[in-house]
């Protein structure tokens, strides 16, 4: 979930790769070609990841996006040391992976058979995260209008606490399974709040102000020998930091 | 080099007897020196294209005047010079008129070919007559109107070129004048590191002093301590012909084929009176300007980028590590008023020489998909005015320029190529004027 959307291979396309090419290269052997000189090199090549924009819902509807908005932000509350879960980003980030390769397991084998795994195995059924998430919702909103006459998000927060409890402890049963449904949710509300900004979630590095993490920073021989020192320098994102642009004033 | 000799030798052992032998034996010897000064000249960087047939043509070159493309010149008689006769090269080498009357443009460097000896350019010419002839037209004039006209370059020899031997000069050493025999003459330096003036010709007096082509900046070369290669020693400098390295620096951009295709193939003695001779240019530079204050919001943003992006591999304190990663501390390069080749290096990334004393090739990744042009700039301004550099900062405008890879369009040199054919005319109009007074009198 965490792989860039415009996707620079996964393991497993990376073991069927080699595969390939070994098998392509047992049968053609004469295709083999050894290198000599300087490694291969190309200027300005990069691969980025495409930032998530902010703008209108590309996968939830209205009313889902609502219930998903309340949800994470019981999941991560506000509180004295970080921004709440949807102030963060975190149901934009799902709503832009739903709507991705992540959403439509595009990227993972989802013929059957279908057998029941073992629970070490995750999840093993047919239905992709996007499905989950369109039935999961949809199951929730009914039972809540039936016994509560609400939606989620007009319910107050200790209800919303007591019913999200009661799907984690599967004392609220949903088609699809609730705590399934929930164990989804929860995952992906915590990578939105952790993975890099750029995949909408994480707005300003809370999360990472918050722990002291200094993000994608890659080198920090100057501080090894610097015992009992707080590192002193601020997270960075994949697409930079705001203290890159201080004329600019905007703040990822 | 020496196999090639032997195989010539063997050859004209074989092909006749012992006046025949010692004969053969000679033309080996001149066809190995003429490699030899094909290595000097790097012949090899304009006449081959990537990955292409030696000496067949070359990729084309950008210049301030439009497109020109290094022509084929291997012995095929109709797309080479495989009709060329030794008088036909060596006119060309020494006025930059070729076979039948034709006027090279000055990106051959006739101009600094000419100051070859007499020697040199016959053993070149004796080597070159070995060259497999390869068929491959190429169109080499492609510039527009009116620097197409090659005639042209009769006017601009008038005015930029003297054809003059090199002269040596007896109060120096005699590995200081080899030294700058080869960087006048065949090693041609100056063509990519001396300033240009209007016309497209070197501005003598800035010798060596640093100028701009193809999007990159040939630094400063002489031994100005603030943006030449004064802080180098000799050894250093040696090092980093040899190798394309050496703990200053990593050649990047044209002098990496530079390094690739002659300098790490010249001879040790050669490196070093080459080096005897750059430490020796000592001009008068104007004073170092003073660094810009750490405070400056620009300083402030370029060293929060320049931490996140830079500091990895150069280093927080701008040391770099030595043979891999440049020091950015006190390095020439970054104190260059002109702050192009800078640019390329972050936006594009670039590779170091491939070199049998070097051959790792460490290379430094594209930037430009991370950085806008104000960050780019900011953080060339941090370099350029941190550890005990100092450097004009460097403007967003300088990187947008480059990232769209437009090369500039200079007006002083259209306006000079008015004035130049202006020139050509008034002096043909004379010329005829003269002629016909002359015929008057008769």
């Amino acid at each position: 979930m965490l792989s860039p959307p415009n996707g620079s291979g996964s393991r497993r396309e990376l073991l069927a790769s080699v595969t390939a090419i070994s098998l392509a290269a047992g049968a053609h052997a004469a295709a083999a070609r050894s290198y000599s000189g300087a490694l291969p090199f190309r200027t300005y090549s990069a691969d980025p990841p495409r930032p998530v924009l902010p703008g209108a819902w590309l996968f939830f509807t209205q009313d889902e996006a609502v219930a998903v908005e309340a949800m994470v932000d019981r999941l991560i509350p506000a509180d004295d040391l970080s921004v709440g879960g949807k102030e963060a980003g975190c149901a934009v980030f799902i709503d832009r992976q739903l709507a991705g390769p992540y959403g439509n397991s595009s990227r993972l084998y989802t013929r059957g058979p279908f057998a029941q795994g073992l629970p070490t195995q995750g999840y093993q059924g047919e239905a992709n995260p996007a499905q989950r998430y369109r039935a999961g919702l949809a199951a929730i909103d009914s039972w809540l209008k039936r016994e509560k006459n609400r939606p989620f998000a007009a319910l107050p927060a200790e209800e919303q606490d007591a019913f999200l409890t009661g799907l984690d402890k599967n004392e609220i049963t949903l088609p699809q399974g609730g705590a399934g449904f929930f164990n989804l949710l929860l995952q992906n509300t915590m990578e939105g709040f952790f993975s890099d900004p750029v995949y909408g979630g994480n707005r300003g590095m809370a999360s990472w102000r918050m722990l002291g993490f200094p993000g994608t920073r890659y080198d920090y021989r100057d501080w090894v020998s610097r015992h009992n020192q707080r590192y002193p320098q601020p997270p960075v994102s994949i697409m930079g930091a705001a203290e890159w642009s201080p004329r600019a004033g905007a703040a990822r | 080099m020496s196999a090639l000799r032997n195989t010539l030798a063997a050859l004209a052992l074989l092909m006749g007897g012992a006046t025949a032998h010692a004969e053969g034996a000679d033309q080996a010897d001149r066809i190995t020196r003429g490699q030899y000064q094909a290595v000097l000249g790097d012949c090899m960087a304009c006449h081959t294209r990537p990955g292409g047939a030696p000496f067949a043509g070359g990729a084309p070159l950008e210049t301030p005047f439009g497109r020109l493309v290094p022509p084929n010149i291997t012995q095929d008689p109709e797309t080479g010079i495989g009709n060329w006769n030794e008088a036909d090269f060596t006119r060309m080498m020494r006025t930059g008129i070729g076979h039948g009357g034709r006027r090279l443009y000055p990106a051959m460097p006739y101009p600094a070919y000419s100051m070859m000896t007499d020697q040199d350019i016959a053993d070149l010419w004796a080597y070159m007559a070995t060259v497999q002839p390869v068929r491959n037209a190429v169109v080499a004039n492609q510039l527009p109107f009116p620097f197409n006209i090659r005639l042209a370059m009769w006017g601009w020899n008038l005015l930029n070129f003297r054809p003059e031997p090199f002269r040596a000069d007896p109060a120096q050493s005699a590995e200081w004048n080899r030294g700058a025999y080869l960087v006048q003459g065949p090693g041609h330096c100056g063509s990519c590191h001396t300033p240009k003036n209007i016309m497209g010709a070197d501005d003598t007096g800035q010798a060596l002093r640093g100028a701009s082509l193809q999007g990159w900046f040939a630094p400063d070369i002489t031994g100005n301590s603030q943006t030449g290669i004064g802080g180098w020693s000799q050894e250093e400098l040696v090092t980093y012909l040899r190798t394309g390295v050496n703990t200053h620096s990593v050649a990047s951009g044209p002098m990496r084929e530079a390094v690739e295709n002659s300098t790490s193939r010249m001879s040790d003695a050669d490196l070093r009176a080459i080096a005897v001779y750059l430490r020796s240019l000592n001009g008068t530079a104007p004073p170092a300007p003073q660094p810009l204050a750490a405070t400056e919001p620009r300083m402030q943003a370029g060293g929060a980028i320049y931490a996140a992006n830079c500091a990895a591999c150069h280093g927080g304190e701008g040391r770099g590590a030595r043979q891999l990663f440049p020091a950015l501390a006190g390095n020439p390069l970054l104190r260059q008023a002109n702050p192009e080749t800078l640019v390329h290096l972050v936006l594009a990334g670039s590779q170091g020489a491939q070199t049998p004393g070097a051959p790792t090739t460490p290379a430094m990744p594209s930037l430009g998909w991370r950085l806008n042009d104000q960050q780019v700039a900011d953080v060339l301004t941090y370099v350029r005015n941190s550890w005990g550099n100092a450097a004009p900062p460097v403007a967003p405008h300088e990187v947008a320029k480059q990232r769209d890879g437009e090369p500039e369009k200079p007006w002083a040199l259209v306006i000079g190529g008015v004035v130049l054919v202006c020139l050509l005319v008034l002096a043909t109009a004379l010329l005829m004027r003269r002629r016909r007074r002359r015929h008057a009198v008769a």
